[in-house]
């Protein structure tokens, strides 16, 4: 599952090369869900152990073999969480977006400067 | 006690409730707003008490598992007092952003999950869900922010979300790896598992998180989005982000600062020092209001973050102790400080820092400004002083002093900007924008109110309630208070006052103290009569001189270096504020202030440096032996800005001339002594056998004699007659510090002799001085003339006093000057003896002067109706002239009693028979002298009084000159430009080299703030690139 990480971190970078360079708001959006994709497949992944399922109780499990059939709980519990941020995080921005174009009638973020120094 | 948790749980049903049922709710609304709000104001209340009394931290478990697996709170002392604060700023917060939430529901609900969000970055102890916390409050903000929808709000709140994005991102893979390395997300257990947070994931994990919460803290240089925050969002809002969040994320980084390892934990300190240094610096090119107060927010917290980093991560503290106080202070300070400016900000209309000149209209808001800015300088009677002081004395501990100076600096750039700006309200047009409204007010005035009672309970906890060092304060309100007095009665009432202090005062006094003592009490009271003299009510003039002298009083009662320190800073702020009183332009207080608050500073890290050696405040030794030199410097460098001393005198000319009339006697006569009190403290505390012998002495001697110089040299130039004797004063205040660094018996006797007379003879010129200008209405000398038949009294004090400064036989100035150079002579210091002698005579050059323009030559046309001066000058300068004969008369009333202080540290060389005094190399009876003198003149006296029939009286127009009859008879009295040879001669020496030195410094440091603020260029992706670039020097800086 290393490869995973390695997908998560670079999907992180696409995100940040697409924060850093785009002038178009959306895009700078775009980037961030691309960044915040990258964070939930790393969590995801650094909990995984290879070989074990989702940590879902089922009928007949015994409580003592749980740890042994189980990946980490935890990262799955957090990544429920930064989803749920993340979504409110984006619809902001989102609303944000368009309440600038609706004053600015531009998404460039360069003409966005009036506040400086 | 209520359990936190139901914080959790009340303030989202309530937001809830509000937003589904706000069609029926109506008024109620308001109702459950408020009531959630005083919910979670009370909660940590009985908390905070039961830990006080020494109860034990409560944890909080939840979900039915004990953490590693759960989530818990923890409510300790910390938290308890952090979430009281930030919960009664919710309240008052609330309060004034009423009228901004009318007409829509969903203010109120933002503002209680941002409230609930600040709740529990305080209370969690886990890490992840610091994270949520942090995001439920970025996201309540975000939308907060554009409550009000102009287009600034908008794209700055763009560049917040995509800062603090960025920041999220980072925290969460920070939090993740850090995770996966110890097992648990519980801080507690994280830190307790520090050891398995290694390997290269393990420094980048920190460096992420650190990196993360410094953007959230808002540091340097990841925090230009901030600015346009506090720039553009409703001031009401700025208040709560200034106060409720960034507090909050202070405490988050506080919780987590035994987690960085020691090059992470310096490193945090480096960003937060030099975040407040910088932004500090950067304020200073600032001319809007909102974006000043939102440099100087992030400067505090800089200070805070840095603190914490310095002083906590070598030694792990919980309770009640010193840095915690000094932190909590620092944090709760800056809460209702910067949350009031940002209330009243709301309240003015314009802009720009100008355009708050309109509080001159509202007394008592103006009243509340200065005491918040004050309070934000670390200046007393606010917790920020005692913060101030305990951080001076903690970092000396923790011999941090690199970090010291730093701190020192910003904190004098902060009052630079900031009394900048208060002189700018008080001196520019009146302007006329603003609203009022009640609930705007009242949080402001609570907030003040609590600043007051905070820094009693400081004063307190850390050095003991002390009811003399309030004194003077309570009776300066006490009189303030007392609004519709008239001037004359307020001023007897001061000199009633003052006499009453020094009755109580002189029995506790010994020695040298009492005879400052008669300086400080009976001698500004002789000065104070003068002010009998100008109608009105004069508002503030009599409560800042009761404040100024009761202080100085207390200077002397002093026992603890902090003691004197309060007093000290007291003296300064009350004497900036009567000067801004009288002034036309507000630099000319500025200059004084800046250069006392650096002069204080260099003394509180004399202070701080002598108790980091010796463990101990209290004044009765300065340093042990191998800090002295260092201690001595310090110190001595503070007292001689106060002196005016060449090269950091140029506050000294503008603060003495150009402060209202019978102020200049006061300041330059009386308060110019403090400078030489400090002096004499510091020989006499860093022990006799470091002082008496030090080269640095000579150092002192030679700044002295060159003041003395410099100061009668410059002196002889001035146009302007208070300029003149403005200069003059530095130049007799620096015999006197010659004298003291001469550290023998009879220099010593000398000081306190010389500074007697100057007391007397400037007393009198300066008085006289007043009573011209306000008779004539102008300060030029060339202006005037002839005024002998005018004012024959005025005459005649200014002619005494200028024989008494001249220090020719027969006054009291002979017997100053003579002690003088028998002790140059005694401790064989002939270069400097000559120089002193050469200064005197260039002090004849102006002392000739004064009365050759003013009261010689012709009478001017426009000044021939002018009357004699009003007799309230009148009056001291006669008890004056009194005092002075009398001491020339009887050298013993005077010079005896300070022989005998001064022998009680120095072994006597004085001695007398009768009259005579004795030195090794002479003697000198000024009894004898009067008399001789007095024959002498007597001769000449009777020879003319028997001629005075033969004489011929000569009218005004009755002259021939040079075959021609002037027109106007007064340009025949050549009285402009007075000394041109001399200025030919010395003039070279008169260059302002010392002021254009520093312009300089004020220019180069207002061009770096120009050039470095450049990096805040107002695009979110560059302030995105900053943070890419922190997170890359911390990596390198912390050598993974």
């Amino acid at each position: 599952m290393r490869e995973m990480a390695f997908l998560g971190f670079a999907l992180v970078l696409l995100g940040f090369w697409a924060m850093l360079t785009r002038k178009n708001i959306l895009r700078i959006i775009i980037g961030f869900t691309i960044i915040d994709s990258g964070i939930h497949l790393i969590i995801v992944n650094l909990g995984y152990l290879p070989g074990r399922t989702a940590p879902i109780l089922e009928k007949g499990m015994r409580v003592g073999d749980l740890s042994k059939h189980f990946v980490d709980p935890i990262p799955s519990a957090l990544v429920l969480t930064a989803i749920v941020i993340g979504l409110a995080v984006t619809a902001l921005m989102l609303v944000y977006a368009v309440r600038i174009y609706e004053r600015k009638r531009t998404l460039n973020i360069d003409k966005y400067r009036e506040l400086k120094w | 006690m209520v359990e936190p948790i139901y914080l959790f749980i009340i303030l989202p049903v309530a937001a809830f409730l509000m937003g589904s049922l706000h069609q029926h709710l109506n008024r109620w609304q308001v109702f459950i707003f408020f009531t959630v709000l005083l919910f979670s104001f009370y909660l940590p209340i009985p908390w905070l008490i039961h830990l006080l009394k020494g109860g034990s931290t409560a944890q909080v478990f939840t979900a039915g598992f004990l953490p590693p697996i759960s989530i818990n709170l923890q409510i300790g002392i910390e938290e308890a007092f952090l979430m009281t604060i930030i919960n009664l700023l919710g309240i008052m917060g609330a309060f004034y952003l009423l009228h901004h939430f009318r007409g829509t529901v969903y203010g109120p609900i933002l503002y209680l999950v941002f409230i609930m969000g600040l709740n529990g970055i305080i209370m969690t102890r886990d890490l992840f869900n610091l994270f949520v916390f942090m995001e439920i409050t970025s996201i309540s903000l975000y939308s907060l922010i554009t409550l009000s929808g102009s287009s600034e709000n908008l794209t700055a709140g763009f560049k917040y979300i995509i800062a603090s994005g960025i920041a999220s991102i980072l925290f969460l893979i920070g939090t993740i790896y850090l995770y996966y390395l110890t097992g648990t997300l519980n801080i507690d257990v994280m830190i307790a598992s520090g050891y398995k947070i290694v390997g290269p994931a393990g420094s980048i994990a920190l460096i992420m998180l650190l990196s993360a919460i410094i953007v959230e803290l808002k540091q340097f240089p990841v925090n230009g989005w901030a600015l346009d925050i506090y720039t553009a969002s409703d001031p009401g809002i700025a208040a709560i982000i200034a106060g409720g969040s960034s507090s909050a994320m202070f405490f988050a980084a506080y919780k987590l600062l035994p987690l960085w390892s020691p090059s992470l934990s310096s490193i945090i300190a480096g960003i937060g020092i030099m975040t407040y240094v910088l932004m500090n610096l950067m304020g200073l090119k600032q001319v809007k209001a909102n974006r000043l107060l939102g440099y100087s927010s992030i400067a505090q917290i800089g200070l805070l973050v840095g603190l914490s980093a310095l002083l906590l991560h070598s030694t792990p503290v919980t309770g009640l102790t010193t840095i915690w106080i000094i932190l909590g202070g620092l944090l709760i300070n800056h809460l209702l400080a910067k949350a009031g400016l940002f209330w009243i900000s709301g309240l003015i209309k314009g802009e720009s820092l100008s355009s708050w000149s309109v509080l001159r209209k509202y007394p008592s808001l103006l009243f509340i400004f200065a005491c918040l800015l004050m309070a934000l300088a670390g200046l007393p009677p606010f917790p920020g002083f005692w913060v101030k002081w305990n951080i001076a004395m903690q970092l000396a501990q923790h011999k941090q002093f690199l970090w010291l100076g730093f701190i020192m600096l910003g904190t004098l750039l902060e009052a630079v900007y900031f009394f900048r700006w208060f002189g700018l309200i008080m001196k520019s047009e009146l302007t006329t924008g603003i609203r009022v409204r009640i609930s705007s007010l009242l949080p402001i005035f609570t907030g003040t109110f609590l600043m007051f009672f905070i820094s009693l309970t400081m004063m307190n906890l850390l050095s003991g309630f002390n009811f003399n060092m309030l004194l003077p304060i309570l009776i300066a309100t006490l009189i303030f208070a007392l609004k519709l007095i008239p001037g004359k009665l307020k001023a007897l009432m001061t000199i009633f006052i003052i006499m009453f202090y020094f009755y109580f005062l002189l029995p506790e006094l010994s020695g040298l103290y009492r005879l400052f003592a008669i300086i400080f009490f009976p001698l500004s009271a002789l000065f104070m009569i003068a002010a009998m003299n100008k109608p009105g009510y004069r508002n503030g003039y009599f409560e800042l001189l009761i404040l100024i002298v009761l202080s100085l009083g207390n200077l002397l009662t002093s026992h603890t270096s902090l003691q004197f320190f309060y007093s000290w800073e007291v003296i300064t702020v009350a004497t900036y504020l009567i000067i801004l009183r009288g002034v036309k332009r507000f630099d000319t207080a500025l200059l004084y202030l800046v250069f006392s608050l650096a002069g204080a500073l260099m003394i509180l890290a004399g202070f701080s440096y002598s108790y980091a050696v010796t463990g101990s405040t209290f004044l009765g030794i300065l340093g042990s032996s191998n800090s002295q030199i260092t201690i001595y410097i310090l110190l001595v460098g503070g007292f001689l800005i106060k002196t005016g001393a060449v090269g950091v005198h140029i506050w000294l000319p503008g603060a003495y001339a150009e402060t209202e009339d019978d102020f200049s006697p006061i300041i330059s006569a009386i308060l110019s002594k403090t400078g030489i009190l400090g002096l004499l403290l510091v020989l006499l505390l860093m022990g006799k056998s470091f002082a008496a012998n030090t080269e640095l002495n000579t150092i002192l001697g030679w700044i002295g004699v060159l003041t003395a110089f410099l100061g009668a040299l410059f002196a002889i130039f001035q146009e302007d007659l208070k300029y003149m004797l403005a200069y003059s004063s530095m130049g007799q205040v620096g015999y006197i510090v010659l004298a003291l660094a001469l550290y023998s018996h009879l220099g010593w006797t000398a000081a306190l002799y010389l500074a007697f007379n100057h007391i007397f003879f400037k007393g009198i010129l300066f008085l006289a001085a007043a009573g011209i200008i306000q008779r004539l209405g102008t300060r030029k000398m060339y202006e005037m003339g002839g005024l002998i038949n005018r004012m024959p009294l005025s005459f005649l004090a200014v002619l005494i006093s200028i024989i008494a400064l001249s220090g020719v036989p027969p006054l009291s100035g002979f017997g100053s000057k003579w002690l003088l150079y028998n002790a140059l002579l005694e401790k064989e210091w002939y270069l400097q003896a000559a120089l002193a002698f050469f200064a005197s005579t260039v002090a004849f050059l102006y002392c000739f002067r004064l009365i050759h323009s003013i009261f010689l030559g012709q009478e001017k046309t426009r000044f021939r109706q002018v009357k004699e001066a009003s007799l309230w000058f009148l009056i001291p300068q006669y008890v004056l002239i009194a005092l002075i004969m009398l001491i020339s008369l009887f050298p013993n009333i005077i010079i005896e009693p300070i022989a005998q202080v001064m022998a009680d540290f120095i072994p006597a060389t004085l001695s007398w028979e009768g009259n005579t005094l004795m030195s090794s190399l002479g003697y000198w009876n000024g009894n004898v002298i009067m008399i001789i003198t007095m024959g002498v003149f007597m001769i000449p006296l009777i020879g003319l009084l028997l001629r005075v029939r033969s004489m011929q009286k000569v009218k005004q127009f009755n002259i021939v000159y040079a075959a021609e009859r002037p027109d106007k008879p007064e340009t025949t009295h050549v009285a402009h430009n007075f000394f041109p040879h001399y200025q030919k001669a010395l003039g070279f020496l008169v260059t302002p080299l010392v002021s254009k030195f520093w312009a300089a410094v004020s220019e180069w440091c207002h061009t770096i703030a120009g050039v470095l603020r450049n990096i805040y260029t107002g695009n979110g992706q560059t302030y995105a690139l900053h943070i890419v670039f922190m997170v890359v020097l911390i990596y390198i800086l912390a050598g993974v």
